[in-house]
């Protein structure tokens, strides 16, 4: 019951974030902040739940930018199409690249994902006769008119994931990967296949990247290389880490406070990842749990 | 056909000197994991510092204030950008990796933390120096030596030998001196050395100052060579972890040559295939690496603990 209620509390938060932000540009940041969150879930289900440290998100973010763009603009897809397409894109290059990934642990993977996002970048800029390459590609719908109406639709699906990771975590499921996370050989002796459920984690992390990536090209109306450097894998994990990796609620509060925290910091405002870089080393080395984390504490003190 | 060997030898020429600046920067990437199993993300951004810090020395410090000579004024710089990397390498250990070696983190945790560090020099630079990027013109560019049909720049003699000499006087030191045995024993089994008597938090302190002054006075050599912008270490981390997995994770020789080998590949990728597909190339070969050969390209000494 307590679950439902919070639920409901945060869907009314939702639903009326625009209207407490009424203007134009707030909403914009909206939108930004529902997207934020979306890649904050799927990296936090790759970093967080199943210990794998992927700096390669990016590139998968930007494989579902491209792949609804390119299928939309060139080949004249409908929107929603195009995004089935270019989620299961996504979540299949994630799963090729998690095939050979899951072999290799820690510090390996992430320079092989680090790698991954260099070579997409490297892809999208020099495969110009597909990509447009830094030129960019202009003019760029979004799925829905108003600024308004996209910022529900994309909460809206962020909600939705939310509640299904919720779920996929609360699952047996949920419970192998935090046991392979913990101690892969342990796991493996009793008879959890790690490779395949870190693969599994790998894909499904993508796929809603991708899903992600889907939004941004209309939202922004132009599309171009830059926009998926790989020091957006870094603000993504920034999001998750400074909210608390490995719970569901941290990085949501994560990609929503360091998405906020830049514009209420006005003077700071070309200064976006000056704040994340501070961010991210301090809680790192202060306050491992994130916010969540702190938030125990206090309550802790105070109860 | 001898116009085709000229054109080999001069790319090949062009490659070492490109790998010795890789190497400079890759070697201690290298020789910290090596001795802490840890990587500093933010090395790179310490060849950033170098080069910056090497830029003023050059234009404000040494002409300016010391009426040196040009040249002067680059070798002396080649000596600041070293003590920028030093502190930094102090700062570093200081900040991140001691007191999360003291808290028993995860291997991971240093890692990100050091991503943070990477975000916020790069970022603060940035802040400092505008994203304009600076004319770093050496002295040394200007003169070209003929030899045959080849030739050359002072500037890539200079780079080679400096480079040389640095790496021969850190094999001397590791080869000869107690610290550098010390060095050693704790890179091969860090809680024997520590039953032996060796103070590891000095060695360690001292491996990621020794490395980090590699990337400073690295940034004072490749300064000149890249776009000097707040951002020309992102460009480079990438390529450094490349040489350092096809090298071998921790192995210092691996590293020399995978540095090598990849200034050479990126001189003849340049020369057939466009600069555009550097990365790609380099990248694809790290792939190729980790699948087949992750231990690199000199088998691995140690086992990975499970």
């Amino acid at each position: 019951v307590k679950r439902w209620i919070g639920i409901g509390i945060s869907v009314a938060l939702v639903a009326a974030a625009p209207w407490i932000l009424g203007t134009p540009y707030w909403r914009g940041i909206l939108v930004v902040c529902a997207m934020n969150v979306l890649l904050a879930l799927s990296l936090n289900l790759v970093i967080g739940y199943t210990g794998q440290l992927n700096l390669g998100q990016s590139a998968f973010y930007a494989i579902g930018a491209y792949v609804s763009t390119i299928l939309m603009k060139t080949y004249g897809w409908n929107f929603w199409l195009a995004a089935l397409a270019a989620v299961l894109g996504a979540g299949v290059v994630g799963l090729a690249l998690a095939a050979f990934a899951v072999r290799l642990r820690g510090h390996y993977l992430a320079i092989a994902s680090l790698g991954f996002a260099v070579i997409t970048y490297q892809v999208l800029v020099n495969w110009e006769s597909m990509t447009e390459g830094v030129r960019g590609i202009y003019g760029i719908l979004p799925p829905v008119g108003s600024t308004l109406g996209l910022f529900y639709l994309v909460a809206g699906i962020a909600v939705v994931v939310y509640l299904l990771l919720d779920n996929l975590v609360r699952s047996p499921i949920g419970e192998t990967l935090r046991a392979i996370r913990e101690d892969e050989v342990s796991a493996a002796s009793l008879g959890v296949n790690g490779a395949v459920w870190k693969a599994f984690a790998f894909g499904l992390g993508a796929a809603i990247a991708g899903l992600a990536g889907c939004f941004y090209p209309g939202f922004v109306g132009t599309l171009v290389p830059d926009a998926f450097n790989i020091v957006e894998s870094f603000t993504m994990m920034a999001m998750v880490i400074v909210g608390g990796m490995g719970t569901m609620i941290g990085p949501v509060i994560g990609a929503i406070v360091l998405t906020l925290l830049p514009e209420v910091l006005r003077g700071f405002g070309e200064l976006r990842l000056l704040v994340y870089g501070l961010a991210l080393t301090l809680v790192v080395l202060f306050m491992p749990g994130g916010m969540v984390q702190a938030w125990q504490a206090l309550r802790a003190r105070f109860a | 056909v001898s116009d085709l060997a000229a054109l080999i030898a001069q790319q090949s020429i062009n490659g070492i000197y490109l790998g010795c600046l890789y190497v400079m920067v890759a070697l201690g990437l290298t020789l910290i994991y090596g001795v802490l199993n840890q990587i500093n993300f933010a090395h790179a951004d310490f060849v950033t510092v170098g080069a910056f810090t090497a830029f003023f020395t050059v234009t404000r410090f040494a002409t300016k204030a010391l009426g040196l000579p040009d040249t002067g004024g680059y070798l002396l710089s080649l000596f600041t950008a070293l003590g920028a990397g030093a502190i930094l390498g102090i700062l570093v250990n200081a900040i991140v990796f001691s007191p999360l070696r003291k808290a028993g983190a995860d291997e991971l945790r240093p890692l990100i933390a050091t991503i943070g560090i990477s975000v916020l020099l790069e970022n603060g630079q940035l802040a400092l120096f505008g994203p304009i990027p600076y004319q770093f013109d050496s002295p040394f560019a200007k003169e070209t030596i003929r030899f045959g049909p080849l030739f050359f720049s002072q500037q890539s003699l200079l780079v080679v030998i400096v480079s040389v000499a640095a790496i021969a006087g850190l094999y001397a030191f590791m080869r000869f001196t107690f610290l550098g045995k010390a060095l050693r024993a704790v890179a091969q089994d860090r809680e024997t050395a520590g039953l032996m008597g060796i103070n590891q938090n000095l060695v360690i302190a001292m491996t990621i100052v020794i490395a980090s002054a590699f990337a400073g006075m690295g940034g004072a050599l490749l300064g000149p060579v890249v776009v000097l912008t707040p951002f020309a270490g992102a460009s480079l981390i990438v390529k450094a972890f490349a040489i350092v997995i096809i090298g071998g994770f921790g192995n210092m020789e691996g590293t020399i040559v995978a540095g090598l080998l990849v200034g050479i590949i990126e001189a003849f990728t340049v020369q057939y295939l466009g600069s555009g597909l550097i990365d790609l190339v380099v990248f694809a070969l790290l792939l190729v690496m980790l699948v087949f050969r992750p231990t690199g390209l000199i088998a691995e000494r140690k086992e990975e603990n499970v």
